[in-house]
């Protein structure tokens, strides 16, 4: 049956001509874009080409970029940090017998199924100075009011939203990988006298490798061109604390300056960073279901 | 030993407060949506007020002020064109990833993968500007077609792993009957992976129907979907947040209840087939 033929592209050929025309060819355009001056208001036959120049522009003259950049990776790193530690813990709270586990389970994933622009409207009903009730609580216990959403504050409000939107399939993926784990080197270590922080770093943490580092990149994929939330919640703002790359791109273009060349630009550099972490984590998932390198 | 079982009970103790306060912290957010979707304009915005006699006046506000029915029909229009397509053609490739050998195979397989994870800031300016040519804004079907970057490599990813599961030996028989490959493929394949498939056009829905970067950019009025319903509700001022949380709940209301259905095959979902539990 699985002989070596030809045939099999058949049944893949219609599939591949539409991503090409959807994707590829799209993709060949944006680079062609970026190198040109086009933006909105002209006509497409007035633009000229530029070369390079958007990118220089980018690189040494907006200083916006160089800070969307910061904090995407820095929103980046923070969120996948908080999300795997605490995704652990709670993988971990699960991976044992507990009354009505599937209920809390199925509870636990309400935050990643919901519309992501949804999860910004509840957010900002929670987050508001005034009427929000996390500062309702937060005054009950006799703390004062957060301005959740100033200009200092609204970074790591935004990292909160994330964790509590992402934290729970971080724990699934683990809780998932914990349950699949074999039983005998278990067996051996109680035997051996270990302590369960021996097993949990000696045992659990290496088994789960895999999985947590497939975890962490496709979270860290998401984290690097996360728009949705973030234009829900703050557009970017105030001012632009919360510019992260998909946001610069979306002022650049097409809020206030029409730059769409520029703009271009910048989602080169955004596919190239998405790019390389696919890259690593399309490796990873090669080497795990053995499909050759 | 009645120090070890009150050390036990503790522990017992403990680790039940901790699970409900993950569960409880999971859940708040949305509770409380859907608590402020059922106040007046002036309950709203105190966050004090828990107990109260509920009202329908949001939703009544935001389907009949708001026009939601539009929004909603877009979606449902766009969902289940792209999902259809999606689930023809990639039911194709992943039997013919599932069951041939051919040069390079899982060089393609794993490029297709990739375009899963395509950032949409990056690709929606080619899409704009392609659309604009063709003057397809605006227009559900470029939308739909849009949202098959994303879902024909799901779909291709989720059913390989559905028909790598089944047994080659039916197969074979019917080929060796005299069954083409293509009647082996609809009469034996699709009925025994069927589960699979409903679970995989679920994933389509649930993905396609959150959609909102590209929903945003390549639609104005008349293609409009639910996620960018977010736009009512942009500036701080003025804002009935009432009306903000029914919009919500109406919107959360499908996903909840496909995600419900898929639970048990959620981790498998959200990695594409990568990770089966």
């Amino acid at each position: 049956m699985q002989k070596s033929s030809k045939e099999g592209y058949i049944f893949i050929l219609p599939s591949l001509l539409t991503l090409v025309a959807i994707v590829i060819f799209p993709t060949l355009f944006l680079w062609y874009v970026s190198l040109t001056n086009y933006d909105l208001s002209m006509g497409w036959e007035q633009k000229s080409f530029v070369g390079l120049r958007n990118f220089s522009f980018l690189f040494f003259e907006d200083k916006d970029f160089w800070y969307s950049l910061r904090i995407s990776l820095l929103f980046m790193g923070v969120t996948v940090s908080l999300e795997f530690v605490l995704g652990l813990g709670v993988a971990l709270l699960f991976h044992r017998h507990l009354r009505g586990k599937r209920v809390w389970m199925s509870l636990l994933m309400l935050p990643m199924v919901i519309t992501p622009t949804i999860i910004s409207l509840i957010w900002k009903l929670m987050l508001n100075t005034e009427y929000g009730v996390l500062n309702f609580i937060i005054s009950q216990l006799g703390l004062g009011k957060v301005n959740w959403l100033g200009v200092r504050e609204v970074f790591w409000s935004l990292i909160l939203v994330d964790v509590w939107e992402w934290m729970p399939f971080v724990a699934l993926i683990l809780y998932a990988g914990m349950q699949s784990l074999p039983q005998e080197p278990y067996e051996a270590a109680i035997v051996d006298g270990a302590s369960p922080g021996q097993v949990f770093f000696y045992l659990t943490l290496p088994l789960l490798k895999p999985m947590i580092v497939i975890a962490l990149l496709l979270r860290s994929i998401d984290a690097l061109k996360m728009f949705d939330v973030v234009y829900g919640l703050t557009q970017g703002g105030p001012g632009n604390a919360t510019e992260l790359m998909s946001l610069h791109i979306y002022r650049l273009g097409f809020r206030h300056t029409n730059w769409i060349g520029r703009a271009s630009a910048n989602a080169v550099i955004l596919l190239f960073l998405s790019t390389f972490l696919t890259t690593i984590l399309l490796r990873v998932l090669r080497r795990e279901q053995g499909r050759g390198v | 030993m009645p120090l070890a079982r009150t050390r036990n009970i503790w522990k017992e103790v403990l680790i039940t407060v901790l699970v409900i306060i993950v569960v409880v912290a999971c859940v708040f957010p949305f509770f409380w949506m859907v608590l402020t979707s059922v106040k007046t304009r002036v309950q709203a915005i105190n966050p004090s007020v828990w107990i109260f006699r509920p009202t329908l006046e949001n939703y009544r506000a935001v389907f009949q002020k708001r026009d939601l029915f539009l929004y909603i029909k877009n979606s449902v229009i766009v969902v289940s064109v792209t999902t259809a397509i999606s689930i023809f053609l990639g039911t194709l490739a992943a039997y013919g990833l599932a069951r041939f050998r051919f040069p390079r195979k899982e060089d393609i397989a794993f490029w297709v993968l990739s375009l899963r994870m395509l950032p949409p800031m990056a690709v929606v300016i080619p899409f704009f500007l392609l659309g604009r040519f063709l003057g397809l804004l605006d227009t559900h079907i470029l939308l739909a077609i849009v949202y098959l970057s994303f879902n024909i490599p799901f779909t291709i990813w989720m059913l390989r792993g559905f028909i790598e599961e089944i047994p080659l030996e039916i197969e074979e028989a019917a080929l060796i009957d005299g069954c083409s490959r293509l009647s082996v493929l609809r009469r034996i394949v699709f009925p025994l992976t069927l589960p699979g498939i409903a679970a995989t056009a679920i994933f389509c829905v649930i993905q396609s129907w959150n959609e909102f970067a590209l929903a945003f950019f390549l639609t104005s009025f008349n293609a409009r979907t639910v996620p960018t319903t977010v736009t009512f509700f942009l500036s701080v001022m003025g804002i009935i947040w009432g009306e903000m949380a029914a919009v919500g709940v109406v919107a959360s209301v499908p996903v909840l209840l496909f995600a419900f259905i898929v639970q048990k095959y959620l981790v498998r979902g959200l990695t594409f087939g990568a990770i089966k539990s």
